[in-house]
């Protein structure tokens, strides 16, 4: 009798997993975006943070807390970018899996090799990210990095298909080998920008361009009247190949500057979705490379 | 002595330098060190190639059963960039709760709350300003400027277990610890207990610090029945979020029951006990609905009904909580916030100036509303609250009771955020509280500086 009721229990307990798919929670839309294309139909991938919201600035909603509650593995962009609500997500959802230290607990950027990390920081210099810039999102090499990480802690914790997982990276390493190539085809290097927030330096570290100015005078904060009189007259003089930004910072700003510069005013979209078509992280490069050099 | 020595040492040298052996020896030095050069260089193509060759295999052996100590390793691109430094390790990289910190110190964080307040009322009609039939209590702030407090917010894991939370404000009269608890993170089936002292989980405005406030003081229903800085307690608070398509959670509390105005001034008849249930839905992708009832009771020994008498019985205190919030861009929202709180208090009443004890049955009630607007890093405020909404029953010795005029306040604030970090704030409230229709115009300049580590905000 007993017997039988710990054979159900173990038939049960064994049953579920070949049923339920395995629960990926992305913060941000490009982590979802490639646990797609490493998970595939093994993951169900809820992205919490929606292409139109600014990473930076996220409220915890509820309905996050739920989602984290019932992941098997929380993957998220690391070097504090979601500083603001991932501490609460993690400590009220409640989920042993994902707790720090766990295999759960999945970090992209420790698969990174980190720009501008400063030596020393203070908030006087403006939401300067303590750890180093973490907008690594927008690099093909640190991508196919965190892609491996990402095989690694999903067959760690999914044994039954590490090999699916493997198999779905090496396809996945061979796209973003081919794009690679058509991407470093096109004229980016050498080009000069003016960039309003310091997002794309991980871009031009990859594609090799210069970002030879900022329009936000410290990072998060926004430029007064003054300092976009000066940076006119920068501008004017340094004549660069466009002046960057995101659908969602300070477009008010940069369309004045290239209004009054003539230097044409670029709008990148800052992730997967934000820019409409873009479904999956090589639209949303496709997109970025092309209005770059458009 | 010491001239002998520098004329033998400057020849001496001068030979060294000129000798053919010298330039010998330089010859073969470098000799050796080609040879090393040559070496080195040697060794590195060989890894290279070890590496290359690591590299085609995908995945290496990590993707093999356990195999995932193996250190991941980043891929160069192929696009003509400099190669990633490979990465030693990586695989042993944590990241924990509060950020990627490597400090072996707790979190802190400080928060300076002050502001300059102004009313047409005098420093002695405020002194004894108060909200006849609910509290005696007067608010105690002063004309001018006031320092409201520096807290210090000390946070860390305790072990994998627990993260231990410590709040501790210096004001002007001193420090106290106003919360100090624990909160598990790995209890099974959603269940997590916090314990210690801390803000109880009745309502919404109760559990929030006063800097997150969105007004500078408390709404006046809370102030009226709960006190103005909230019911903060010594317990055990046991909560669960189920695993359902609409986030729930469950809570109940077990509390010494240390408050002025529910149940008593210094936790002597304990215990209080709460319940609450916490709801929220999405609306797209830009709303959020949150709600729920709380429920809070326990034994009564308070001496603010009325100066100079003591109320020995119950309270029951019902509260229900409503936020919608639509932020449709990061420069944009509006947050909707209303609770409406009902108290009954049932037992004695003893009035020291007649030395005389009567039944008392008290069951009122108040409610506040408010919306903010934020656009940019402005903040636009207006709240409304009003007490004795539906219910108005204060029952001496089965007489009731007639305190004046229906208490309300209208307020209206403006706040500039510079940063996540600072907040400016004007305030105007229109405050009818006192019963006796006495008006008092408040004004508010509150300034918030917040330093250290980065607090995250819940909902």
């Amino acid at each position: 009798m007993r017997k039988t009721a710990i054979l159900l229990i173990a038939l049960l307990l064994s049953a579920t997993p070949a049923i339920a798919k395995f629960k990926v929670v992305a913060t941000l839309p490009w982590i979802g975006s490639v646990a797609n294309e490493i998970g595939k139909e093994q993951v169900e991938v809820a992205t919490l943070v929606k292409p139109n919201q600014d990473p930076h600035m996220v409220d915890a909603r509820p309905s996050m807390i739920l989602a984290t509650r019932k992941a098997d593995i929380l993957m998220y962009n690391g070097l504090d970018l979601e500083i603001g609500y991932l501490p609460v997500l993690i400590e009220s959802s409640r989920n042993p899996n994902i707790q720090p230290g766990k295999p759960g607990n999945f970090d992209g950027s420790h698969f990174v090799t980190v720009l501008e990390k400063p030596v020393s920081v203070d908030r006087s210099m403006g939401d300067v990210h303590p750890l180093g810039n973490p907008h690594y999102h927008y690099s093909p090499r640190n991508i196919l990095a965190v892609a491996e990480g990402m095989a690694n802690a999903l067959s760690t914790i999914d044994l039954p298909h590490a090999g699916i997982y493997k198999a779905n990276l090496a396809t996945f390493r061979e796209k973003v080998r081919a794009k690679q190539k058509e991407w470093s085809a096109l004229p980016t290097k050498g080009r000069r920008f003016v960039a309003y927030h310091r997002l794309f330096e991980y871009l031009a570290a990859d594609f090799g361009f210069t970002i030879t100015a900022y329009v936000e005078p410290k990072p998060g904060i926004p430029p007064s009247a003054g300092y976009i009189e000066r940076l006119i007259e920068t501008i004017r003089g340094s004549r660069p190949d466009g002046i960057l930004t995101t659908p969602i910072h300070g477009r008010k700003e940069v369309d004045f500057l290239a209004e009054k510069t003539g230097v044409r005013g670029i709008i990148l979209p800052h992730d997967v979705g934000a820019a409409p078509g873009a479904k999956d992280w090589f639209a949303f490069m496709d997109q970025t490379l092309s209005a770059l050099v458009k | 002595m010491k001239i002998w020595r520098r004329h033998v040492l400057v020849p001496s040298l001068l030979l060294t330098l000129t000798s053919p052996s010298f330039g010998q020896d330089v010859e073969s030095r470098l000799k050796t060190l080609e040879d090393t050069t040559k070496a080195q260089q040697q060794k590195i193509e060989d890894q290279q190639h070890l590496i290359d060759e690591l590299k085609s295999s995908p995945l290496g052996e990590a993707s093999a059963p356990g195999g995932a100590e193996t250190a991941a390793r980043p891929t160069p691109g192929e696009s003509g960039q400099a190669a990633v430094p490979a990465q030693e390790g990586t695989a042993a990289k944590l990241t924990g709760i509060f950020g990627g910190s490597a400090m072996t110190n707790p979190y802190i964080s400080l928060i300076v709350n002050t502001f300059f307040y102004g009313s047409n009322l005098n420093q002695q009609e405020l002194d004894s300003r108060t909200v006849p039939g609910f509290t005696n209590v007067p608010v105690g702030v002063n004309k001018g400027f006031n320092l409201e407090s520096a807290e210090l917010f000390i946070f860390a894991p305790v072990d994998p277990y627990l993260n231990l939370y410590a709040n501790i404000p210096v004001t002007e009269s001193g420090t106290e610890l106003e919360e100090a608890y624990f909160v598990t993170s790995s209890l099974p089936a959603g269940l997590q207990v916090k314990g210690g002292k801390f803000k109880s989980g009745f309502g919404r405005i109760n559990g929030q610090h006063p800097h997150a406030w969105d007004f500078v003081d408390i709404p006046l229903n809370y102030r009226a029945m709960v006190g103005q800085e909230g019911w903060v307690d010594t317990g055990v608070q046991l909560t669960y979020l189920p695993s359902l398509p609409v986030y729930t959670q469950f809570g109940m509390e077990v509390l010494q029951g240390k408050n002025d105005l529910l149940f008593n001034p210094d936790g002597t008849t304990p215990y209080a006990f709460t319940a609450f249930v916490k709801s929220s839905l999405d609306f797209g992708e830009n709303s959020t609905l949150l709600f729920g009832p709380s429920f809070a009771t326990g034994k009564a020994r308070i001496t603010t009904v009325a100066d100079g008498t003591f109320f020995s019985g119950t309270t029951d205190l019902y509260g229900f909580e409503l936020v919608y919030k639509w932020k449709p861009s990061r420069t944009k929202s509006v947050v909707f916030q209303s609770e409406y709180l009902y108290r009954r208090q049932n037992g004695d009443l003893t009035d020291f100036s007649s030395s005389t004890t009567n039944p008392l049955k008290r069951i009122q009630d108040g409610i506040y509303v408010q919306a903010l607007y934020q656009r940019e890093r402005w903040r636009f405020g207006v709240r409304y609250d009003v007490l004795d909404l539906f219910k108005k029953e204060i029952l001496l010795a089965g007489v009731q009771q007639d305190f004046g005029n229906r208490a309300w306040r209208a307020t209206g604030a403006l706040e500039f955020n510079s940063t996540e970090f600072s907040r400016f704030r004007l305030q105007y409230n229109r405050d009818d509280s006192a019963g006796n229709g006495q008006i008092n115009n408040e004004l508010f300049f509150q300034v918030l500086l917040g330093i250290g580590a980065h607090a995250a905000h819940s909902f």
